[in-house]
């Protein structure tokens, strides 16, 4: 569907297809919770008390997925007046000083995104300020779990190794969390891909200019001549 | 004097050609970690929060949704012909039926850009057709388009009540008479022009196009009936409002005009009807076309949402920091009094709004000058409505603005050309922008009649 | 702002900062940290949420980014299951039964609960006793049968609202007031300091006198953070905020009684229970205690109903 990223090997078909499914799913799965629980509310005076948590986890899951897809196709919204206004050679080079930054802005985050998803899990913080320079002593808190959405029992299995034996009432947080770090090492992959083509000259910007570039090209040809 | 350094050097890395987005995290991220002690994690959660932890922000995806089903689903087509049945008998009638189908289409999107593409695609080619100049129109609809985020539903509203915690459903209201008035300034704009210049009418039809146009259009136009009767009849919140207009779309463009899903057949044939083929019924949550529906709308989410948790990473620095209350005192000690200081929030939004999304640029704004304007005794609605009226206008004022880029596409002309036939128009939205800044009224009389007087919780 | 070489301390919390009680006491805390410790600690207070709200504020603070905060004590049900014990329903006849519960040496263990979690309670803060609100009057416990009732997320809250054939939604607090407007929920609970600041019972056609639980908050901080302080810092600290608590606790039956007035004064309807009608209402809710026994220790139980006899 998207205009311009055209994926060339069957791998790259495979992972496309997955990611633009994945994101239709996500956002349909929150669309119909919602729904659901408004009939349930407004008809039968019940609802899914856990819906309006999983709705919000979704939610952030759907951005921090999707975000890394929006920088494969060149999604991403910004300013091209003043690039624009310098020849291609300069515009290059440019291009390729904006992809360092954004490749190191992924790479604090994923750091962040680590440091803030691992005491959940169990695991290790970084240490370090700005880039990890190994690993500190975390508390552990993969006993916090989220508020209203029940543990399924199918998953009580890993209670044993994470909860130190002790029940979960509710879903443990580090489930939902760990998109955090999934999404940002996607991002950072994503943004050094990026910077490749725009190396290579195989595209010459990471940004385009309004969020409905996809949706004129689409209707362009209506008014096409004079 | 570090918050100019970090405000130059988020404009700065925009220039550059970086997302909006990695420009306002990047400079916020860096001045966080130079000047405070919070750490990265407090990033990482904060970019987390930003979807998870407010609720009112839900309502985006849904309503981004809802009119996407409604583009796909040929519902703009429908509204443009109901428009033209009632008023393009008028003198410079496609162009009033252009204007008042914009007001329709912004009363089921939340968005100014998706109005045009979707109304100004047709209506410009109509237009062109019936013999009036491509600028003519192209400078209608571009203005005509910005009414999306006035007229509810409207995402800036939205991100609006989101940053300052009023109520959207207030906001909602408080955008239905400011709406109307514009859209009804635009199309006597329109009447005058056409009457001087002897601009082309189209031919009366009868009431029976009337209502078989009315017909058609009214599937889609019942989900302005149902997003304002089921919020303010009790049924749902305003972001359960967007989900259930978002299911409602899906149903009538996949069952109802049939345009799209597994009953809608390609070319000239005639779409199928339920009756002949029931199992659509199941095959449609796996159509081909409503995956790419519900995928296109959660793109635009993301890249929407992307900037907003930037925007809310920048809103978190500047908070830790206590900015927010140096630049009121150093206001407020500067003694401006409401005319100025509302004369200071006009001219940032409008300079920001040549960088920015209008979404991001409220969040980011909204937080500075909200708890100012209270101190003054502005009325948050009112404050709210003058806001959403700047956006408009920065997105068709040169030398960047987003409605002029996609009308400069939909048109296939260049942006200067857009941005001079806008300028008559944009006139009138300039009056109009003076109109609601200095007259409260026209914003809080609907929210007060309708939900009592504004409650002030903080 | 705070000078160089000062311990700063952030305090969050998610009301205003001169009207409610949870604001009013932060503030002074801070006004008295500044100008007592000018030198060796300065607080900033964060209000309103603008930082973060209950459910991000501990989180951050085990992560250090933040030392202080206030959460309703419902909050910490996550930590300790023992705090399920104060949203149990008529558990405390009133706010002096809780206030003695709390300094009681069963209330100062369950401060210290949660160290192994990271958090050290330090003070806890009253708001009050919470009342029950509905778009009709409730005079019997049946009267809200098949209503929606806006809760906080709370386990017990949700068994509490079910024991009296109520449907418990989970709702965001900002969108309650226009919820409870056009009737997407009927009713709510809470004290009168909230509903009057809040003005619910603008949008209520009744609100009944319970005094079925409480709503109180518990200021903690990180106990890595706590530890790490001097010794006369922390000393002068935990003196400081003592002193603040009991005068802002002292005080919190009057807020109680004026916001209570105010109500009355715009034309609300409140309804107060005589002995009997009360009862019905225990009756109701207290099989709800059973279920909720083992989190909360039968022996907290008992000492809890040994200190409402004294009232
Ligand atoms: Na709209
Ligand atoms: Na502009």
């Amino acid at each position: 569907m998207s205009s311009g990223y055209q994926p060339t090997s069957a791998l790259g078909r495979i992972v496309h297809e997955f990611e633009e499914t994945a994101i239709a799913v996500i956002l349909g799965l929150m669309t119909i919770i919602t729904f659901i629980n408004v009939v349930l509310r407004y008809g039968f005076n019940t609802g899914l008390i856990w819906g309006l948590e999983a709705v919000t986890f979704l939610f952030a899951w759907l951005v921090l997925f999707g975000m890394s897809y929006a920088v494969k196709v060149t999604a991403h919204l910004g300013v091209d007046a003043v690039i624009n206004l310098f020849s291609s050679p300069v515009r290059r080079v440019i291009a390729l000083v904006a992809s360092v930054i954004c490749i190191v802005y992924a790479m604090l985050l994923l750091k962040g995104a680590w440091d803030y998803w691992a005491p959940f899990a169990g695991l290790d913080a970084t240490s370090g300020r700005w880039f990890p320079t190994g690993f500190e002593n975390s508390r552990d808190q993969a006993w916090y779990s989220t508020v209203d959405i029940p543990m399924p029992e199918w998953l009580r299995f890993i209670e044993a190794s994470m909860n130190q034996g002790e029940a979960y009432e509710k879903l443990p947080r580090f489930i939902p969390y760990v998109m955090l770090p999934i999404g940002m090492a996607l991002l950072l992959f994503r943004f050094i891909q990026a910077a490749v083509r725009i190396f290579t000259g195989v595209s010459t910007s990471l940004i385009v200019s309004h969020e409905a570039e996809d949706d004129i090209e689409a209707v362009k040809h209506m008014n096409a001549g004079d | 004097m570090e918050v100019l350094i970090l405000f130059l050097m988020i404009v700065g890395l925009m220039l550059l050609g970086l997302p909006i987005a990695v420009s306002l995290g990047f400079s916020s991220i860096v001045f966080l970690l130079v000047l405070s002690d919070s750490s990265l994690a407090s990033i990482a959660q904060t970019f987390f929060q930003a979807m998870a932890g407010h609720y009112t922000l839900l309502a985006i995806p849904f309503f981004v949704l809802a009119s996407s089903f409604m583009s796909t689903g040929g519902v703009a087509k429908r509204i443009i012909r109901f428009s033209i049945a009632l008023v393009g008998h008028f003198p410079g009638g496609l162009a009033i039926a252009g204007v008042f189908a914009c007001m329709m289409f912004a009363a089921l999107s939340g968005s100014s850009p998706a109005t045009v593409v979707a109304i100004g695609s047709i209506v410009i080619a109509g237009m062109r057709e019936t013999g009036y100049t491509k600028e003519f129109a192209a400078g209608v609809i571009a203005n005509a388009g910005t009414l999306g985020i006035l007229i509810p539903p409207s995402i800036v509203m939205v991100v609006y009540a989101s940053a300052t915690d009023v109520s959207v459903g207030r906001m909602f209201l408080a955008g239905v008479i400011p709406g109307l008035l514009a859209g009804f300034m635009l199309m006597l704009t329109i009447y005058i022009m056409a009457r001087v210049k002897n601009l082309p009418r189209g031919e009366w039809r009868g009431w029976a196009e009337v209502f078989a146009s009315g017909r058609e259009a009214g599937w889609g136009l019942m989900l302005i009936v149902i997003i304002l009767g089921g919020i303010y009849g009790g049924i749902f919140t305003p972001t359960e409002a967007a989900a259930v207009a978002a299911v409602y779309a899906f149903f009538i463009a996949c069952f109802v005009y049939r345009d799209m899903g597994p009953l809608h057949v390609k070319g000239e044939g005639r779409n199928l009807s339920l009756l002949r083929k029931p199992a659509a019924l199941v095959s449609v949550f796996f159509h081909r076309d409503v995956r790419d529906t519900l995928f296109e709308a959660g793109k635009l989410t993301v890249t929407l949402m992307f900037i907003i948790a930037n925007a809310l990473i920048l809103k978190h620095v500047l908070t830790d920091e206590q900015i927010p209350q140096q630049i009121s005192a150093a206001m407020l000690s500067a003694g401006f009094g409401p005319i100025m200081f509302l004369i200071i929030v006009n001219v940032i939004l409008l300079i920001g709004g040549q960088f920015m999304e209008p979404s991001g640029l409220l969040i980011i704004v909204a937080p500075l000058v909200f708890p100012i304007a209270m101190e003054l005794g502005i009325d948050p609605i009112h404050l709210g409505i003058i806001m959403v009226v700047n956006m408009e206008i920065g997105m068709i004022t040169p030398p960047v603005g987003l409605n002029l880029f996609v009308t400069s596409g939909v048109a296939n002309m260049p942006m200067m050309k857009v941005v001079k036939a806008a300028l008559p128009f944009t006139a009138v939205l300039f009056v109009f922008l003076i109109m609601v800044t200095y007259i409260p009224i026209i914003s809080t009389w609907l929210p007060t009649l309708m939900m009592g007087p504004e409650v002030l919780v903080r | 702002a705070c000078d160089d070489g000062e311990i700063l301390i952030k305090f969050s919390h998610v009301t205003n900062t001169d009207k409610h009680p949870k604001g009013i006491a932060a503030t002074l805390l801070a006004e008295r940290v500044n100008a007592e410790m000018n030198g060796k600690a300065c607080m900033e207070v964060f209000p309103n949420s603008t930082l973060y709200n209950d459910d991000q504020v501990l989180e951050a603070m085990l992560q250090g980014d933040v030392q202080m905060a206030a959460p309703s004590l419902s909050k910490f049900e996550q930590f300790t299951k023992q705090f399920r014990i104060f949203d149990l329903p008529f558990m405390f006849k009133n706010i002096n039964a809780v206030d003695e519960f709390q300094s009681s040496e069963t209330g100062q263990a369950m401060k210290a609960s949660m160290e192994r979690r990271g958090l050290s309670g330090l003070q806890f803060w009253h708001n009050g006793m919470k009342q029950m609100s509905a778009n009709k009057p409730l005079n019997l416990p049946s009267d809200a049968d098949g209503l929606k009732f806006r809760v906080q997320a709370s386990d017990v809250i949700k068994a509490q609202m079910e024991a009296i054939g109520v449907s418990p939604q989970p709702m965001a607090f900002s969108e309650v007031y226009g919820a409870l407007q056009t009737g997407v929920v009927d009713g709510q609970e809470n004290t009168w300091s909230n509903i009057y600041g809040q003005k619910f019972f603008e949008v209520q056609d009744g609100i009944t006198e319970t005094n079925h639980g409480v709503l109180d908050y518990m200021v903690v901080t990180s106990t890595d953070w706590w530890n790490s302080l001097p010794d006369d810092v922390r000393t002068q600290l935990a003196t400081i905020l003592e002193e603040v608590t009991t005068t802002r606790n002292a005080a919190v039956g009057e807020v109680d009684a004026e916001a209570r007035q105010a109500i009355l004064d715009a034309g609300s309807n409140i309804i107060e229970l005589d002995a009997a009608t009360r009862q019905i209402w225990v009756d109701a809710m207290m099989p709800v205690w059973a279920e909720f026994t083992g989190d909360v220790g039968q022996e907290n139980i008992d000492a809890a109903q040994a200190i409402n006899a004294k009232h």
